[in-house]
């Protein structure tokens, strides 16, 4: 009897604590800039993504959501990594003397192509995002956040 | 008063329970190793007095509760010793556990029949954790955000479930309000809650079975009362004596600056007493490589699995003298092992060479940022935006930024990159610290100094492309310039005078005003045929425009035009260098060329 009784109000808490469970993240078109901003072959440079975003209650006007590393391979060709890392989710970091990411946490280090270098303790490369190239030179990314410390790039929502 | 008493005990029976506290007998008397568990009784009293009293003023989301501390801290009177006191006894807990951990082990106070109560124990010293893990983030400054984010992830390293329990625990699948309003509700309901159960039934238990003392006793049986209690009441009030100096030392606790998502705090480290799980975790690969289920899995749930079991067998094991003694080693072996992972840890932020420099970069920048937002809130007030937003408009904080990934591959500030390093690329345009200023154009103007890699040395205009000529100005500096006589040599300086003017810097105003009719001297002379700047150049209304145009040099809307496209006609025009048109290609959009150039002109407060 004390169980039933206990039922409804267990009921609703479970309900609505486990709401997270069923949240949409998803991937995020964005703009991050023009070709003209990469040389073709300079060392992979950090943009910030601003964009709205809503978080529970609030709409946030443009505001950065997090980083991504943009480097430009070919004529019409830009690679684009996540700046988080896949280890643990902390921020990496290009070290030019190095010629590689490195992260400041646990000292996962990754090569220009975002391949995992020497002993890292990345179970993976950088996570790449697909890039658009709109008309005339606009960089589109394809933003979205991934499981942390697997092996396979696989989206959090 | 006698009635009184009476009545209440009549109705209470409280006399009884307080003969039970104050003469519980102590085998061989009072000591002061019997002092830790009241020290953390006392400890767990002032965070629940201290906590109850933040919450009054804390308010749990992503854009207040950054906000809500920095006000507590500085608006509200004494709110930086408050949260300071909290702060620090937390971080003193820690040693008393292991203390108290210690001690019971070593006297064996957790053998049969007090297994369960040491469980107890240990299930208070793992809420203490959990409890510490969850406050850190409460003030959504930059250290709890980055550190959190990784304790977390984490989670989702629990086979099977260990993505669900993450989303449950950050409230989505992304940080946010509902990340803090979770770690609220744990940290100030659903774990303190817990903690009351647990010491209610530790102490029951302990007061049930009685003190096990260490032997050989050393004296007659005591009570607890007063011997014993006023050894207790002296460690507490040392403990509360060491959190007041930390608190008095450090100035209360640290906030960082807001949480940012898009701005790594590359020295986002957890709280010292996970810095030997923050080590492990370093390791992960050698456990990826050596041993089967994953290396994650080992360093987050195995070992700390292992070590919890290994704990609570004690209890069981420690009936044997053998086991007892294991237990000994056991403990000891732990402690060693936390130690050392707990100094590499530390070694390598700090002192490592190879690592320490771009830590203590990483701790300079965002100490810099602490203290300017702080400045820039008092100052103004928190927008509704929050707190962020003071920091992304703030010229000062956002221009050495801009500087050093836009502007520093080619210029220095300072001789450095705007963020105080050292430049990583050669230097092939001018320095521009002192952008405007007379000194900027007396370097430019002297023959020995344009051929230097801070003035012109590194441009085409100087030391052109092969097949290619040597600029106008550079000519005219090296040939002409070096040959003035001292009378040019005085015009071209009042020139210098006149054209920095334009510039109408801050920091010039006051020489400005004084040297005003040298100046005045000055923009007269400028076509005149001793120095025949007006061949190239416009000045007010006067003169050719092969040449930058040089009105209003350097003032707020020159710089601009000039970063926005250096190859307009007004500037450069086809005879532009490297420099890109930063504006017009978008690769800075005007409010961030504005705080470029307020910065560089020192407008920027």
């Amino acid at each position: 009897m004390g169980g039933c009784a206990l039922a409804a109000p267990i009921g609703a808490v479970v309900v609505v604590l486990g709401h997270p469970l069923n949240a949409k993240g998803g991937s995020l078109l964005v703009k991050l800039t023009t070709l003209a901003a990469l040389p073709i072959g300079e060392a992979p440079r950090l943009f910030q993504v601003v964009t709205g975003r809503r978080d529970a209650w609030t709409q946030f006007p443009a505001n950065a959501i997090g980083a991504v590393f943009l480097r430009r391979v070919g004529e019409r060709e830009v690679t684009a990594f996540n700046a988080s890392c896949p280890h643990l989710g902390c921020a990496v970091e290009f070290q030019a003397a190095r010629d590689a990411f490195h992260c400041p946490c646990h000292d996962s280090e990754f090569g220009k192509s975002g391949e995992v270098r020497g002993p890292s303790p990345s179970l993976r490369g950088l996570d790449r995002l697909r890039v658009e190239i709109r008309e005339p030179d606009e960089v589109w990314v394809h933003f979205e956040n991934f499981k942390t410390g697997i092996a396979q790039q696989i989206p959090t929502a | 008063m006698k009635f009184l008493r009476d009545w209440l005990d009549h109705r209470t029976g409280y006399r009884k329970l307080t003969f039970e506290a104050l003469y519980e007998n102590i085998p061989g008397g009072a000591r002061w190793r019997y002092v830790w568990g009241s020290t953390l009784t006392f400890a767990i009293v002032v965070q629940f007095i201290t906590g109850v009293a933040l919450m009054f003023g804390y308010s749990a989301g992503a854009l207040s509760a950054w906000e809500s501390v920095f006000y507590l801290e500085t608006q509200v009177p004494g709110g930086w010793i408050l949260r300071g006191i909290h702060h620090w006894t937390a971080q003193i807990m820690v040693p008393l556990l292991i203390l108290h951990l210690m001690q019971v082990v070593i006297d064996g106070a957790y053998r049969a029949p007090r297994e369960l109560n040491f469980w107890f124990g240990l299930g208070l010293l793992g809420l203490t954790l959990a409890l510490s893990l969850t406050g850190y983030l409460l003030p959504w400054d930059q250290k709890g955000y980055w550190a959190t984010k990784v304790a977390t992830n984490l989670l989702a390293a629990v086979p099977w479930i260990g993505g669900s329990l993450q989303r449950l625990v950050i409230g989505g699948a992304d940080y946010g309000h509902q990340t803090l309003t979770r770690f609220f509700a744990l940290h100030v309901g659903v774990l303190p809650a817990l903690l009351i159960a647990l010491i209610i039934g530790h102490i029951a238990l302990f007061r049930r079975h009685g003190i096990t003392p260490k032997r050989p006793l050393r004296g007659p049986d005591a009570a607890f009362w007063p011997d014993q209690v006023l050894r207790d009441a002296i460690a507490c009030v040392a403990v509360a004596g060491a959190v007041l100096a930390l608190v008095w030392w450090r100035h209360g606790a640290e906030l960082t600056a807001p949480a940012n998502p898009a701005e790594n705090y590359a020295a986002a480290r957890p709280d010292w007493y996970f810095m030997a799980l923050f080590q492990l975790l370093k390791f992960q690969d050698w456990f990826e490589r050596n041993l089967p289920g994953g290396g994650l899995l080992w360093c987050v749930i195995i070992i700390p699995t292992a070590v919890a079991t290994v704990l609570l067998m004690m209890s069981l094991i420690g009936r044997w003298k053998v086991g007892h003694v294991l237990n000994l080693v056991l403990l000891w072996a732990g402690l060693a092992t936390y130690s050392v992972l707990t100094a590499m840890a530390y070694w390598h932020d700090l002192y490592d060479p190879k690592h320490a420099p771009q830590f203590r970069t990483a701790v300079a920048q965002a100490n810099r940022d602490a203290a300017r937002v702080k400045v820039l809130a008092a100052r103004t007030g928190v927008p509704p935006e929050g707190a962020l937003a003071l920091l992304r408009d703030d010229a000062q904080t956002q221009a050495p930024r801009l500087f050093a990934a836009k502007c520093a591959s080619c210029h220095s500030y300072g001789g450095r990159d705007g963020l105080g390093l050292a430049l990583k690329d050669k230097q092939t345009a001018a320095e521009l610290q002192d952008w405007g200023s007379r000194e900027w154009l007396r370097r430019l103007m002297d023959p020995q100094q344009i051929v230097q890699a801070h003035v012109w040395g590194g441009t085409a205009f100087v030391t052109p492309p092969e097949g290619e000529e040597r600029g106008t100005m550079a000519d005219y500096v090296l040939e002409e310039v070096s040959k003035f006589t001292p009378e040019q040599k005085a015009m071209l300086d009042r020139v210098i005078l006149a054209v920095s003017a334009e510039a109408q810097l801050p920091a010039q105003a006051e020489v400005d005003t004084r040297d005003a009719g040298l100046i005045e001297q000055g923009r007269k002379e400028f076509g005149e045929s001793g120095l025949n700047c007006a061949d190239c150049h416009k000045f007010r209304g006067e003169g050719s425009g092969k040449g930058p145009d040089l009105t209003g040099w350097g003032s707020r809307e020159w710089t601009i035009g000039i970063i926005n496209n250096p190859a307009d006609k007004k500037y450069y025009g086809r005879r532009n260098d490297r420099m890109p048109a930063y504006g017009v290609k978008g690769e800075l959009d005007p409010r961030q060329i504005g705080m470029l150039t307020d910065w560089l002109r020192g407008d920027a407060k």
